[in-house]
């Protein structure tokens, strides 16, 4: 165990801050101590390893989430038009925000993590079973919850819908292989939202079986709004950004 | 931001991991933060874009690791920025635009980490353990185990969230101590113990595999 007294100018060497006067005296001291001598190495091991840790990046959508919030807000002001060549690329990048802000507030009333306080309960919760006595009030209850669940998912069927428009209206933009793996993609997601409303169809009360329908169908938008962000990194001629897009699709 | 510059680039992709690398470009200056600054203010959405671009990246990292992968740090990320749109008039230009931005993502984190402590019935005052920490005296060293990045980051969320923090800012992100200690609201010497401290368990923590 190193010595507690020569611990903090250990510290302070391999921050690069100890004084000439003090690391003299350190250095005496480690030319006899072992175990301070290893405190120092495995110090310095760990602030090199620090140094070169991955920094992960964060997916496009969260700024287009960004952007969207606060222009509903009126913080941000819409751009200048930009020119005829890059019109398409900025409405492409609008309809994505668009569809970002249409699909979370439409999440508003049936994700409890987001829903204000004194909202209406959690769909798991009123799909418990009804107070005895009381089964029209919770049948309308439970109606009233299905009717805001399917106006969710028609959000969502909106949102894909535009997103998908958008995709195809400048599908040259994608190499004929990418889009193909794009594509196969899409059809696996696909498969995987159908299979979840059939789930729910047959078990409307189920909160795993929502979620999961939830989950593909956020799976398909974000799908889709990497494939017009890598659009328009190919618009742009960057191709290590379409390649990072390309890469996280496929691991996806 | 002084200390050991990071690699700040920032490609608009989904999420994927870039090696860090030291990278020569200074960061800007304060006349160029204050400049962009005003700009976010009268609304530009074009130089908001550029601020974000910039700085994401690190802020993005602290997040990660100080309340993991997940869904949840996007959404952290996402709320710095909107209260940094929001809070755009109080800054004064006396920090960093960097530094600045630290400061709201870390405490927005450490809220998050609070509220996520008082939800699952953890009852503490503080995100910092109050027992003293007595390494093993026979534990080994780091010198006879290979440690992976993966290792540290694994090892690094195993920290309590107050010393966590200033290793993350200190060691990882490269900030000072006086930087760390400014974003953080806590005096020099106590960012130069949390530090400490953190490396102490990281190293008992990584040879104890």
């Amino acid at each position: 165990m190193a010595c507690p007294r020569y611990e903090e100018a250990i510290h302070e060497l391999v921050d690069g801050t100890l004084g000439p006067i003090r690391r003299s005296e350190l250095q005496i001291h480690l030319d006899q101590c072992a175990d301070c001598r290893a405190l120092l190495r495995d110090l310095e091991r760990l602030r090199d390893l620090a140094g070169t840790l991955d920094r992960p990046i964060p997916p496009n959508r969260v700024w287009m989430q960004i952007a969207g919030q606060l222009q509903q807000e009126g913080r941000l002001q819409a751009p200048a038009p930009p020119p005829a060549r890059t019109r398409h690329r900025t409405l492409l990048l609008a309809i994505a925000a668009a569809v970002v802000l249409t699909v979370g507030a439409s999440l508003v009333y049936l994700l409890p993590r987001a829903r204000p306080a004194g909202q209406a309960p959690d769909l798991a919760q009123t799909t418990a079973a009804p107070a005895p006595g009381n089964a029209a009030a919770s049948g309308s209850v439970q109606g009233d919850i299905e009717a805001e669940f399917r106006q969710a998912e028609q959000h969502y069927q909106a949102a894909i819908t535009k997103l998908e428009e958008a995709a195809k209206s400048d599908q040259n933009a994608i190499d004929p292989g990418t889009a193909a793996m794009l594509q196969k993609n899409l059809q696996v997601i696909d498969q995987a939202i159908a299979e979840s409303r059939a789930a729910f169809r047959s078990e409307p009360t189920s909160a795993p079986a929502r979620d999961s329908l939830f989950e593909a169908l956020k799976r398909k938008v974000s799908l889709l709004q990497d494939t017009l962000a890598l659009m328009n990194e190919m618009r742009k001629g960057n191709a290590e950004g379409a390649a990072q897009i390309v890469n996280g699709a496929n691991k996806g | 931001m002084n200390g050991r510059q990071r690699d700040d680039r920032l490609a608009p992709s989904k999420l994927a991991v870039q090696a860090s690398a030291v990278r020569s470009a200074a960061p800007a200056s304060r006349e160029e933060d204050r400049a962009l600054i005003d700009r976010c203010r009268q609304g530009d959405a074009a130089a908001f874009e550029q601020l974000y671009r910039a700085h994401a990246g690190k802020l993005f990292s602290l997040t990660c690791r100080m309340v993991g992968h997940t869904p949840e740090a996007e959404d952290l990320l996402q709320d710095i920025f909107l209260v940094a749109h929001r809070k755009l008039d109080s800054f004064r230009g006396e920090s960093a635009l960097g530094t600045w931005l630290y400061r709201l993502a870390s405490n927005l984190c450490l809220d998050y980490l609070r509220s996520r402590a008082a939800r699952t019935g953890q009852v503490t005052d503080s995100l910092d353990d109050d027992e003293p920490w007595i390494p093993d005296a026979s534990s080994r060293n780091l010198a006879e185990r290979t440690v992976s990045k993966m290792d540290l980051d694994r090892a690094i969320a195993q920290l309590p969230a107050g010393c966590r923090a200033a290793f993350v800012l200190h060691d990882v992100e490269g900030l000072e101590h006086g930087e760390v200690a400014e974003v953080l609201g806590i005096a020099e010497g106590t960012s130069k113990s949390q530090v400490h401290k953190a490396r102490i368990r990281l190293r008992a923590l990584l040879a104890g595999r």
